[in-house]
């Protein structure tokens, strides 16, 4: 693929959602959000268990790239501070909306 | 498609390429003064071969494969060497000591350039996180 595919307006947040586009087509769903999220977190914890194989593998000695693990540990960092981030907007908007005045 | 780390993952099959070099040279280096009989070959110097490749949707490069040195060496006359020939000739690895270090210079330049790579675009999805917060 060419890499001016990858700054296609969008195209990185359509793909790791897949289960997210419940709630761009009308939000009829009540599930879509908790699916995302739920998807979300295995990835992350996939990302998670790579790092710590590769910790592993660095302290054990069989690690042949020292920035294959530095790598996978920094992209499982940014992926946290995502999700944490959605979490917290997800928070947010809850909250909100029970502060709503009836 | 590359996902959401493209460029970190781009810039880390530049850091495996620039660390083969490294290996390259750092092997090279080691054996600038390996003495060979003129009966045998002299030990060939090493050289990386990097090509442009695609990982599953991340663009990138990759270790194409090895060339080799010489395998003439320089004929050097040490009369006192145990592996001399009854000439008093060995070989000597055809390796210029000043072009090794010019690319142990560029391979460590590049590495750093990778790892520079990796550390502006975590920054850069670290701001987009923090947008709006």
């Amino acid at each position: 693929m060419p890499l001016a595919g990858a700054v296609t307006p969008g195209a990185i947040g359509t793909a790791p959602a897949g289960a997210g586009a419940g709630i761009a087509a009308g939000g009829t769903d009540p599930a879509a959000f908790g699916n995302a999220v739920t998807q979300g977190l295995e990835k992350l914890q996939a990302m998670h268990s790579t790092t710590d194989s590769l910790a592993v593998q660095a302290v054990t000695g069989n690690l042949a790239d020292i920035h294959d693990y530095t790598i996978a540990a920094n992209e499982a960092a940014v992926a946290t501070q995502l999700t944490v981030a959605v979490r917290n907007k997800a928070v947010d908007a809850f909250t909100e909306i029970m502060r709503m005045p009836m | 498609m590359a996902g959401p780390f493209g460029a970190i993952d781009t810039a880390g099959t530049g850091l495996v390429l620039h660390r083969t070099w490294l290996d390259a040279v750092a092997d090279n280096i080691a054996n600038v003064n390996t003495v060979r009989p003129t009966s045998g070959e002299a030990f060939r110097a090493r050289y990386v071969v990097a090509e442009a490749a695609n990982y599953g949707g991340t663009d990138g490069v990759r270790v194409a494969g090895a060339e080799f040195g010489d395998a003439q060496g320089r004929m050097t006359y040490q009369p006192d060497s145990p592996l001399a020939d009854a000439q008093g000739y060995v070989r000597l690895p055809d390796i210029d000591l000043a072009d090794q270090m010019s690319q142990l210079i560029m391979a460590q330049r590049g590495y750093q350039a990778n790892l520079a790579v990796v550390e502006r675009a975590t920054a850069a999805y670290q701001q987009a996180i923090g947008l709006g917060r």
